[in-house]
Parts: structure tokens; C-alpha cells; sequence
């Protein structure tokens, strides 16, 4: 293969990550809470998708869709049950594997337990450094980045963002200042979820929709905010970029199967060497 | 915290009951018994690291997959230069040594120095479970996708031959008697000094290091039990399935044992117990009727379960037993 598929295809691996490792590390940083329910929102974006072309509707309205219609997923899983268990760290893990369970059993039932695909809108494929590549990927990575980006203004350029970042560094404060924490964790879990639909949705012709598509994205997410270390916005997306280039490298070089083993016992190792993660010194610091 | 003696009692009228069961119940249940008691050895070894020692690992059935693939490759006579070696005894060593070993080395990995606390802990035993999963399937000396086959059942000859256990009245009282066992020895060692110093790291880790506790030897010596246990579990379900697959060793069964656990109850091992055999016998009977609704309708449970039930279906039942009698 072209070193700038390679290149080009690991990008794209990252920055889809990134995304998915964003909303799992905004949940897990500001409420405390450990989704394993994340993989399930990624796959429901993707069935959004899908539902929306057997409705008729365009490829792109779709796209549009699934953030919100997932967001409002996360938004009822919220109210319903993850509030309960917010000052119990552990069983948020629980609550959210049963909120999995159901999720995908729910898939299941709807759509039966085949995979489907659904087909990128075709934009042609445009000449880089000799070797053709599609534009859909291109477009993917687009819509990843500018995602991210519009997380970071909304954290660093809104008072929602303010006050996110206030409970972030210290829940009590916060709430004696006249946050209130409810209505924010409510929303957060809410973005959380939303922007794992939008990386479910913008992937979804390039994977095989089917009820168990999430849960392979889950491990590598958590491995990526625990490498980049929790606290900052910008951790995660360095373990992102660390987990995801080293997975598509060692794929490349050796084969998939090698590369979750490589990435998995390196990302241990970093774990467990770093608990802090990787930039936790820088944080410290600023 | 249940007082022991509330707990002892139900053990012990639990443990009767069971000793009666056959003279009342049908065969194949007898039979799909002595299976559920290996989880049930499964299920208690999880519950001993995370209800006793705070230690929620999301990867136990590493441990269990160790003791079902040690057991499987020994009696089916795999081991290089050992292929005349088919002891089921000699099985039952190597699977609970492995499993042992397996979870010391996690265990050292883990906790040596700072180590790993908590979410942490959990998501990297979580990578763990994949990891494995991932070896088992790909390395063929394994069987690859499709594991061991035709698992010999358990032979009570010193070297394979002798009598075969494979009825299902005597593996069930087998069966029983090893996971009263453990159940009994792992509460004598969440009894002692040694278990109640757990119990103090559970609390309060940094507090017990305080008083002296070397807290990392405490937590991997405990975790290396539970793997030996889950390794026994692994061995006794293999003889009785007579199949070794990549889904022993994974985290589909890590999760399902996870969520025995907190339905049952982690505090307290016979709540374990119960709850992995209990859900067992529900799902045998209603899920063939619910079909594709079962799981939907176990994850529901669950959740109900986890939110209002922090204790467990039946850790919240003792609770209640031992209230009753302390008024």
C-alpha cells in the first residue's frame, strides 16, 4: 500500500478516536462517571444513519441527526439512571453495562442481529502524492476535527464551558457559587453521548452496522484517555493520537491482529508506569 | 457489615439443602447444577476481591479461561514431551497453579509502588480480558477460534484410566463439596487477621498503609487466590462441558460474571453463589420463552438492581435476616 494511504488512513483512525475519546473523557473527567454505554451510543448514531436513509432522508441528514437524536438518548439515560449512582464510582460501571445491555439487545430486536451497510455519499476520489483516495475519508476527517474543535470553544469560549470546567476542578465550590451541577451533569452526559453518535454516524459507511459494532471502540477510547491522563481536554486527545497511530503503524507494518495486542499491552504499560497519563506533568505546570 | 453468625447459618441450611436436592429433583437439573456451582466457584472468587478487598476486576475470567485451556491441553495429552501424561488430578494442579501464577504476576504488575486504585484498576484488567482473548484465538496450539474439543471428563486414575465421573449425581455432590469448600476456606481467610487487614485497605488503603500494612503484598496475595480459585472454577467446568473456547477466557464472560455478582451480592460469597445460580436457573427457564427479550429484560434487571440494590438481591436479604434477629 502507498505510504500516504497509510498515512492518510491512520489520520483518519486518530481523529475518529479523538472524538469518541472526547466524549468518554468529558464524562469521566467532569461527573465522575465511567460509561461503558459509550460503544452503544457510537453504534446507535450509525443506526441513525441507517434509519434515516430507509426513511428516505439524505445520507447528510442523517449525519445531522444522530448527534442529537443520540444526545437526547444520553440525555434520558441520564435522568433515568446514571444520576443514581453518581456518588458511587464503581457502580457507575455497573449501571452503564446493563445501560449497554439493553441498547444493543434493543438494536437487536428493531433491526435483528445481521450487520448492515450503508453507502457514502460518492464524492469521487482526488489524486494525493500519486495514489487516488476517496474524498468521503477526507470529509470524515473534516467533520472529526471541526467536532473537536467546537468542543474545545464550547469549553473554553462559553459560560457553559466556564461553569463545566469550575465543577471540574472542584464539585463543592462550584455548587456553593450557584452552578447548578444538576442541570450540568444532565447536559454534559448529554454532549457526551451526542458526539459518540456523531463519530458512529460520520464512520458508518465505513463499517458493518450491527448491534455488538460499538464495543470494539470502547477499550481502545478508555485505553486513550488513561494514556493521556484525565483533567485536561487535551489529554485525551494525545492518547487518542498515541493509541490510534500506533494501532494503524503496527497494522500497516505487521497485521490488525498484532496491532490491538501491541496497543493494548503498551497502553497497560504506559497505565501503569504514568497513572497521571502522559501530560499530566504539563498540566501541573500551567 | 452481616454478622458471621446469620451468615453461617444460612450457609449451613443452604449447604443441606442442597445435600437433599437430588432425592426431590429431576435429573437434568442435577445435572445443569454441578454446572452452575463452576461458575458459582467463578463468582465467589470475583466476589472475594471485590466485595473483601475493593478490587473490581473487569477481566476474572482470564483466570477461569487459564484453569479451562490448562486443564484442557493436559488431559488431552497436548503438552510437549508429556503426551503420556492425562491425570486429571495432575490437570487439576497445573490449572489452579497457572491461574494462580496468572494473577500473581497481575497482581505484582498492578499494585507494585503506587499502583493501579479503582477505575483504573478495572479498565486495565478490562484490556487484559481482551488481550487474552485475542491470544487464545489466534494461537492454534489452542485451537484458535474454535478452542479444545472433546475435553476427557473427570477419570479418577492416578494417570487417566479408572473410573469416569461423569453422571450427574456424583459430579453434582463433587461439584457441591468443592464449592462449599472454598466458600468455607475464603471466609475463614476474610475472618482472619490477614482478611481483616483487606478488609482495612478496602476502606481506607493510605490509612492501612499508615499502620504498617505492606498493602501491595496484602492486595496481590488476595488477588492471587481469587485467580486460583477462578482457575479451579475454569477446571471443573471444562471436565463437565468438555469444551475450551476463547469465550471461557474473554470479557463477555467477565461481564456476565460481573453481573451475577452484583445481582447476587459482592459483600458477602454466598450471596455470589446464590445470585450466579439463581440467574442461571431463570435464564434456563424463561429464556427460551422471552428468546430475544431475555437479554434485554436481564440488562433491565440489572440496572434496577444496581441503582436500588447496592447489596444485591440476596446480600440485601441477609441484611434484612440479620436485622430481624438483632431486634
Amino acid at each position: 500500500m502507498h505510504a500516504a494511504t497509510v498515512f492518510l488512513d491512520g489520520a483518519n483512525a486518530v481523529l475518529i478516536l479523538m472524538l469518541v475519546a472526547l466524549g468518554l473523557a468529558i464524562v469521566f473527567g467532569l461527573m465522575n462517571v465511567i460509561n461503558l454505554a459509550h460503544g452503544e451510543f457510537l453504534m446507535l448514531g450509525a443506526y441513525v444513519v441507517l434509519a434515516a436513509g430507509q426513511a428516505g432522508l439524505p445520507f447528510w441528514a442523517g449525519v445531522l441527526l444522530a448527534p442529537v437524536a443520540v444526545g437526547a438518548v444520553g440525555l434520558l439515560a441520564e435522568e433515568v439512571v446514571i444520576r443514581h449512582t453518581y456518588s458511587r464510582l464503581l457502580d457507575t460501571i455497573l449501571a452503564t453495562w446493563g445501560l449497554s445491555m439493553v441498547l444493543r439487545q434493543a438494536v437487536a430486536i428493531l433491526y435483528g442481529p445481521g450487520s448492515y451497510s450503508v453507502a457514502a455519499p460518492d464524492l469521487g476520489a482526488v489524486m494525493l502524492a500519486g495514489s487516488p483516495y476517496p474524498v468521503y475519508r477526507l470529509v470524515v476527517m473534516a467533520i472529526s476535527l471541526s467536532a473537536i474543535a467546537g468542543t474545545f470553544a464550547l469549553f473554553f469560549r462559553t459560560r457553559f464551558g466556564l461553569a463545566a470546567r469550575a465543577v471540574i476542578a472542584n464539585r463543592g465550590m462550584a455548587s456553593c457559587l450557584g452552578i447548578d451541577t444538576r442541570r450540568l451533569d444532565r447536559w454534559t452526559f448529554s454532549v457526551g453521548a451526542g458526539l459518540a453518535g456523531l463519530a458512529g454516524a460520520t464512520v458508518s459507511p465505513l463499517i458493518a452496522i450491527d448491534p455488538q459494532a460499538g464495543l470494539g471502540w470502547l477499550v481502545p477510547a478508555f485505553l486513550a484517555i488513561l494514556v493521556g491522563g484525565l483533567g485536561s481536554i487535551a489529554g485525551p486527545l494525545a492518547g487518542a493520537a498515541g493509541v490510534g497511530g500506533l494501532d494503524s503503524l503496527t497494522a500497516a507494518v505487521a497485521s490488525p491482529v498484532w496491532a490491538q495486542l501491541v496497543v493494548f499491552v503498551a497502553a497497560i504499560l504506559v497505565i501503569r508506569l504514568r497513572p497521571a497519563g502522559l501530560l499530566a506533568r504539563r498540566r501541573r505546570e500551567s | 457489615m452481616i454478622p458471621p453468625r446469620t451468615v453461617d447459618r444460612v450457609a449451613l441450611l443452604a449447604l443441606l439443602g442442597f445435600l437433599g436436592l437430588p432425592l426431590v429433583a429431576a435429573p437434568w437439573l442435577i445435572g445443569d447444577l454441578a454446572i452452575y456451582f463452576a461458575y458459582g466457584l467463578l463468582a465467589v472468587a470475583l466476589a472475594f476481591v471485590w466485595g473483601h478487598c475493593g478490587l473490581l476486576s473487569l477481566g476474572h475470567a482470564v483466570f477461569f479461561g487459564i484453569g479451562a485451556y490448562a486443564m484442557g491441553v493436559l488431559t488431552l495429552g497436548m503438552l510437549p514431551g508429556l503426551e503420556a501424561v492425562r491425570s486429571t488430578w495432575l490437570g487439576l494442579v497445573l490449572a489452579v497453579a497457572l491461574a494462580w501464577a496468572a494473577a500473581w504476576l497481575v497482581g505484582w504488575f498492578t499494585f507494585a509502588g503506587r499502583g493501579l486504585h479503582g477505575a483504573f484498576f478495572g479498565i486495565v484488567t478490562l484490556a487484559l480480558a481482551v488481550v487474552f482473548e485475542r491470544l487464545a484465538t489466534n494461537w492454534d496450539w489452542l485451537g484458535g477460534l474454535n478452542g479444545l474439543m472433546n475435553v476427557p471428563p473427570v477419570t479418577l486414575g492416578l494417570n487417566g484410566g479408572g473410573t469416569e465421573l461423569w453422571e450427574p449425581l456424583p459430579l453434582y455432590y463433587v461439584m457441591l463439596a468443592v464449592l462449599a469448600a472454598v466458600v468455607a476456606g475464603l471466609t475463614a481467610y476474610q475472618r482472619s487477621d490477614g482478611g481483616l487487614a483487606l478488609a482495612a485497605i478496602r476502606e481506607n488503603e493510605p490509612r492501612a498503609r499508615a499502620l504498617g500494612y505492606d498493602t501491595g503484598a496484602l492486595k496481590r496475595r488476595a488477588f492471587a487466590l481469587s485467580g486460583a480459585a477462578a482457575g479451579l472454577a475454569g477446571a471443573l467446568f471444562v471436565v463437565q462441558f468438555g469444551f475450551a473456547s476463547p469465550t471461557l477466557i474473554g470479557f463477555a464472560l467477565s461481564a456476565e460474571a460481573l453481573i451475577w455478582v452484583a445481582l447476587g451480592g459482592r459483600g458477602e460469597l454466598i450471596a455470589a453463589a446464590f445470585g450466579v445460580i439463581a440467574l442461571r436457573l431463570l435464564e434456563s427457564q424463561v429464556s427460551s420463552r422471552l428468546e430475544a427479550w431475555w437479554p434485554l429484560v436481564l440488562g433491565l434487571i440489572f440496572m434496577v438492581v444496581v441503582v436500588l440494590l447496592p447489596r444485591g438481591v440476596f446480600g440485601e436479604l441477609l441484611h434484612r435476616i440479620a436485622r430481624r434477629r438483632g431486634r
